[in-house]
């Protein structure tokens, strides 16, 4: 039952990224933007998340790995880019999806277009079906970024849920488990392109 | 949809501003007259474009120890706090960074700095970030500079090959007089001449240059003729102008700030830097710097400047030093409080 009412959502998701994932920035580059995006779940949220009945998980072209230890690690490959991650400049297209499902409610979320914007402090996506993006999740804690102009990274100690995401999750998933919650970690590593 | 989320987090920058900057007392410059700060207080020097923001944001900081700060300018040598060394006054980011390594927290615990981390300075700073600025130029009302230049003008200008007003042949709609420009630049410790000449990709500085100016000072007879130009913070300029946080020599006299490479810097309307400018090479981060081993020493000094500087401190947290910010024409950041390094 659960699975029937996930899967219109999960094609859709996945049919979105087949075809709309071609982003611009990169196109006339020599050498194309690179890099990830990290999320990691704590194995606290994971364990909370789950006792809630919600998980999420990353779509192709992400891909994710859990260990008990580590939570859950979702990585999105950067697609695309302008700016610079060392100078807080940067804005990030990242490919991949995000999934989040509500076992207990049967609801399913699903989001594409994934970016990182650090001038805005938020990850963003927009909701399959939908045009219009929605932050998602917004770095916190110990921030630190680093790099030579070329290579550059960013971490973050914490990952909040960010009000407006809670908000979309809440109402979509017919939940109030977001509101509030810190996620984990979150890390980029970026190249320009060049 | 991005333009539009940023233009949306400015104008609520400038709203909150306009209804949050006569809450709180009078900015004094340096630590106030007869008052010695106590050798635990956390001071700081360095930076002309952020002094007048740090002199209010010392008033309005009512955390144990006491936050200070010292002018860029102003009588020298300094005694920064009980029991410090004496030191001549830095003047700009450059000078702030120097002096912060060549003394210890008995003397400097930051320097406030309108550049980010650059080959030279020590490799064992954390440069803070906590705000966004931008840099443009600025020339006299009704001189005989145009609204706009360009980037490429600009190294022209600062190259002295170019030289007069009619040589600058690529603004639609301006014909130059035939009056000699003349160009200034701050002095070589400042923040702001650092990120002008980096982000206007300036590398040659011609002899018609004087390089001498103390920045963001618009009352400087020097910079009021009709044929000047020289570098302005655009956060200082709003500042001044919008929020009359300027005085003394602090003032931009007639000077106007102008666009760069067509774009506008000043959001009128809201009293801000335009979302436009703020997403442009032209924009900057502002930073407090300080010692990495200060930081993370885990002692009650690295406390109290994480509590007045990490990512959870007063700065980038409370309400009325983020209404500090504004009033004082810079953007808040997102990501306040991220260290870089060199």
């Amino acid at each position: 039952m659960h699975a029937r009412r996930f899967l219109p959502v999960v094609v859709a998701a996945s049919a979105a990224l087949a075809l709309g994932l071609t982003l611009p920035g990169s196109a006339t580059a020599a050498t194309a933007a690179s890099g990830s995006a990290v999320i990691t779940e704590s194995s606290t949220f994971f364990q909370q998340a789950a006792a809630q009945g919600v998980f999420a998980a990353p779509l192709p072209s992400a891909t994710g790995a859990y260990s008990s230890a580590n939570g859950l690690t979702s990585t999105f490959p950067v697609t695309g880019g302008t700016g610079n991650v060392d100078q807080i400049t940067a804005d990030l297209q990242l490919g991949g999806g995000l999934l989040i499902v509500d076992v207990k409610t049967g609801r399913a979320a699903a989001f594409t277009n994934l970016d990182f914007n650090t001038f805005l402090g938020q990850f963003t996506g927009v909701p399959v079906g939908g045009s219009t993006p929605v932050a998602l999740l917004d770095p916190a804690g110990d921030l630190s970024v680093g790099g030579d102009g070329t290579a550059q990274t960013l971490t973050s100690s914490e990952l909040d849920v960010d009000p407006a995401g809670a908000a979309y999750l809440n109402a979509h998933l017919q939940t109030g488990f977001f509101a509030g919650q810190s996620v984990g970690s979150f890390a980029v590593s970026y190249t320009p392109a060049s | 949809m991005r333009k539009t989320t940023v233009a949306k987090l400015v104008s609520a920058a400038a709203l909150t501003a306009s209804v949050v900057s006569l809450a709180a007392g009078p900015a004094l410059a340096d630590p106030p007259s007869g008052t010695t700060p106590a050798a635990t207080d956390i001071v700081g020097v360095g930076s002309d474009t952020v002094q007048a923001l740090f002199n209010q944001l010392s008033t309005d900081y009512t955390g144990t120890p006491k936050l200070y700060s010292w002018d860029a300018t102003g009588t020298s040598p300094i005694t920064t706090k009980t029991g410090a060394t004496s030191i001549t006054r830095p003047n700009g980011s450059g000078a702030g960074i120097t002096a912060l390594g060549s003394t210890t927290s008995s003397t400097v615990d930051f320097a406030r700095s309108s550049r980010g981390p650059q080959t030279g300075d020590p490799t064992t700073d954390d440069f803070i970030a906590y705000a966004k600025d931008a840099v443009s130029w600025a020339a006299k009302s009704g001189g005989d500079a145009p609204a706009n230049l360009t980037k490429a003008d600009l190294q022209g200008i600062y190259a002295c090959t170019i030289t007069k007003w009619n040589q600058i042949t690529d603004i639609s709609g301006f014909t130059g007089s035939a009056n000699t420009i003349q160009p200034f630049l701050p002095q070589s410790g400042s923040g702001t001449r650092s990120f002008f000449l980096s982000s206007t990709g300036i590398t040659t500085i011609g002899s018609c240059v004087n390089q001498t100016v103390e920045e963001n000072e618009g009352s400087n007879t020097l910079l009021q003729t009709n044929d000047s130009v020289v570098p302005y913070s655009v956060g200082h300029y709003i500042g001044q102008v919008y929020f009359s946080h300027g005085s003394g020599t602090d003032v931009q006299g007639p000077l106007t700030v102008r666009n760069l490479d067509g774009i506008v810097p000043i959001d009128t309307t809201n009293k801000t830097i335009s979302s436009a400018y703020a997403v442009s090479a032209y924009s900057r981060n502002l930073y407090n710097v300080v010692r990495a081993g200060d930081w993370n020493a885990g002692d009650s000094h690295a406390t109290a400047l994480k509590a007045i500087f990490s990512s959870t401190g007063w700065i980038c947290k409370n309400a009325t030093a983020q209404a500090d910010l504004k009033s004082y024409g810079f953007l808040p950041l997102a990501l306040c409080g991220v260290i870089s390094h060199t």
